[in-house]
């Protein structure tokens, strides 16, 4: 029972999500804003659906969603959506919604492409995963991994209004740039998402070695997941310091921004295809 | 001569408070991280790691997090992260708690200013006032005129990045700590048996410890749903043959004793056994699939057991199997069920008791971890400082224009965020003019 209104729930998500990613394009072009706030109720739909599918399942499963790559999936779908909600409303930009959904919908269409029923149902979760802190780790990441997104959105923002406007179409009413906020309040908007998950990425790595600490008595073993967590954290650590230091605005911002999520899905999804460790059932 | 050598230290100096530095070595660091994933590192997966070409093998590329070049490199990292906080300080202590208030008008930030005018009284009192009001700790000119004033608010943010990069050198202490106190081994026993801690297999470090332990029990738990519990290891510590401590653990519930830390990781089954030889009984524990051996003293004959798969779980069987020397094929071999005795090569009489759990244990000694979660503190609360925590300065001077009346030119400095800056003056801005009316 609670298993088959857990699917309906994906569908749901599913559904919301691609709708939304859709009609945030169409408003983009067409500049109707029933279309977005449609957009944006379709979003909150989704974001709903996911909690609801996530909660479900650990309601049936008993621990934290994190026994196979489907509840990872599911967790940073939510965290996406939830950060760029708050984006959205906070800072008033709708047309965020065109770049940062897509994110979730190609994790997603993975889910639906790649995982077959059998690997999405709840499994047993070794003894090494019952533990507190994980869901410390899986939250923080979650947000963390959330924001790098919507960072990276409003990266990919940046770069085509900047491109856009050295073509001399200075903000035309035509384009569709047009409906981004100014690139001044990009780049600062980036950089204030990066200040708000980078402390959290901080926090991520820090739950994962004092659970490693309980669980294999090393806080630290340079295991291929844990490096390339730091070597995520290093590359953004190195765009708040260019930022502040060298005066690093704009466009090499925009890259790093774009550049620092690309480390952040090859933490996520490459080490566990194409590299073997502690974290191979993550 | 002596010159000379000031120039040096300086030049020294000067490049190791550069910034350019530390974010060159941060990139280093990242990169050859990056290689240590991709080629198999003998820590995580030995096999492979001995596969790799030998000119790596010698540059340490199969061992590369514990090579003597890494470790340089973090070295200088902490160097130059010392060497920078030491240079900010002062700045820091400056901005933070020596705040001068404007003199001139060149000294109000110019980028985000604002001009109020009115009468000089009221204009000076509905300043302080908002100020207050809204929290900030601010400083006063002696003169009257051009009167001036400094306002601060969150002022500790002004810290985070000190603590953040300090906290990375108390991280590096607490990890030499570990490596220069510490040791790491593991051990694989069975139920009943006793294991003086030097004995155990040690990969890093030394033992100074003299205690023994003994497994009271071992066992593999299930849930009624068929999922595993956890494995529990129910286990004593012996100091001259006294029991000392006693305390079942399982996987991410560890027991300490004595600064050192035993950690479920491992769990097989076995059998048990009592030797009889010549009347003198002895206790023996096997790991099902011949994983160990039992060598009877004085012979050259060698004992090992397997769980026998056709038989009840409950209640199993267990198949022997006896080797004499480096013989390559067993002398004798066979059946028991729980509570028989065989009689091996006339030298001793082997009974078969029943199940026993083997537990694996990690066993750590590492002085350095309290320090490493002092430095984990240290940088989340530095982080938090610098990114939720962001101070805000303002300052403002007021020019009289005829002896009563005049202008209050107000800033802020815009910081690392421009628009909640601005907010925070356009605040202060609106307060002022609506107690002026």
């Amino acid at each position: 029972m609670l298993e088959s209104l857990e699917t309906a729930m994906f569908y749901i998500l599913l559904m919301a999500c691609t709708l939304s990613m859709l009609l945030y394009w169409v408003w983009l072009g067409s500049k109707k804003e029933l279309i977005g706030h449609l957009a944006t109720y379709l979003t909150i739909i989704a974001v709903i659906a996911n909690t609801v599918a996530i909660i479900l399942r650990m309601i049936t499963s008993g621990h934290p969603p994190l026994s196979n790559g489907y509840e990872f999936l599911l967790t940073f779908c939510l965290g996406i959506m939830a950060v760029h909600l708050y984006a959205e409303f906070r800072y008033k930009v709708k047309s965020l919604g065109a770049f940062v959904m897509p994110i979730p919908f190609l994790l997603l269409m993975f889910i639906i492409m790649s995982m077959g029923p059998e690997e999405r149902i709840a499994q047993a979760v070794p003894p090494a995963l019952k533990s507190q802190w994980l869901t410390f780790h899986v939250i923080t990441a979650m947000f963390a991994y959330g924001a790098f997104a919507v960072s990276f959105g409003l990266g990919i923002m940046y770069l085509l209004k900047l491109n856009k406007e050295d073509h001399g179409q200075k903000s035309s009413s035509q384009g569709i740039v047009s409906r981004f906020p100014s690139l001044e309040v990009l780049d600062e908007l980036s950089y204030k998402v990066v200040g708000f998950a980078f402390p959290l990425l901080t926090l991520c790595i820090i739950t994962g070695a004092i659970w490693a600490n309980y669980a294999w008595g090393t806080y630290w073993s340079w295991d291929p997941k844990e490096t390339w967590s730091l070597i995520t954290w290093i590359i953004y650590a190195g765009y708040l310091h260019a930022r502040l230091m060298y005066g690093w605005k704009g466009r090499r911002a925009a890259w790093m921004a774009v550049f620092g999520f690309a480390a952040v899905l090859f933490t996520f999804f490459g080490v566990n295809y194409f590299l073997p460790g502690l974290h191979s059932y993550a | 001569m002596v010159e000379n050598s000031k120039g040096w230290s300086d030049r020294l100096w000067g490049v190791f408070s550069s910034m350019r530095l530390g974010l060159a070595l941060l990139g280093i660091i990242a990169f050859v991280s990056g290689i240590g994933t991709v080629i198999p590192q003998t820590e995580l997966d030995p096999e492979k790691a001995k596969a790799v070409g030998q000119l790596w093998q010698a540059m340490g590329f199969t061992h590369l997090y514990n090579t003597v070049w890494f470790r340089l490199l973090l070295g200088l990292l902490c160097i130059n992260l010392v060497v920078c906080s030491i240079q900010r300080l002062g700045g820091i202590y400056h901005r933070t708690f020596k705040l001068k208030p404007p003199s001139n008008l060149a000294q109000v930030p110019q980028k985000n200013r604002t001009v109020i005018q009115g009468e000089l009284a009221p204009l000076r009192e509905s300043v302080q006032k908002v100020l207050k009001q809204k929290g900030y700790r601010f400083t006063l000119s002696d003169q009257s005129d051009p009167w001036g004033f400094i306002a601060i608010k969150r002022r500790l943010g002004n810290w985070g990045s000190f603590i953040t990069h300090l906290s990375f050198v108390v991280l590096v202490i607490g990890a030499l700590l570990g490596s220069a106190l510490g040791f790491k081994g593991y051990f694989m026993a069975g139920a009943g048996n006793t294991i003086p801690i030097q004995m155990i297999q040690i990969s890093k470090g030394q033992v100074s410890e003299t205690f023994s332990v003994r497994i009271n029990s071992a066992e593999d738990r299930m849930l009624p749903s068929g999922e595993r519990d956890n494995w529990y290891t129910d286990l004593s510590i012996l100091e001259n043959g006294q029991e000392v401590a006693r305390q079942t653990l399982s996987v991410n519930h560890p027991f300490e004793y004595q600064g050192v830390t035993f950690y479920q990781a491992n769990f097989s089954n076995g059998a048990s056994f009592t030797a009889d030889i010549n009347g003198q009984k002895t206790p023996v524990v096997l790991q099902d699939q011949g994983r160990s051996y039992y060598q009877a003293p004085g012979t050259d004959l060698y004992l090992v057991t397997a769980l026998d798969p056709s038989s009840s779980s409950q209640k199993p069987d267990v198949i022997f199997q006896v080797y004499q020397g480096n013989g390559a094929n067993p002398i004798q071999s066979g059946k028991l069920t729980s509570g028989q005795t065989i009689d091996v090569q006339g030298k001793y009489k082997l009974t078969f008791n029943g199940l026993a759990g083997f537990t694996g244990l990690q066993v750590k000694k590492d002085p350095g971890v309290a320090v490493i979660w002092l430095g984990c503190l240290l940088l989340l609360g530095g982080l938090l400082l610098s990114f939720y925590w962001q101070p805000v300065v303002i300052s403002g001077i007021i020019q009289s224009e005829n002896g009563k009346k005049g202008s209050l030119t107000v800033g802020v400095l815009s910081g690392k965020v421009t628009t909640s800056t601005r907010e925070a003056l356009e605040q202060i801005v609106s307060s002022v003019t609506k107690m002026l009316r």
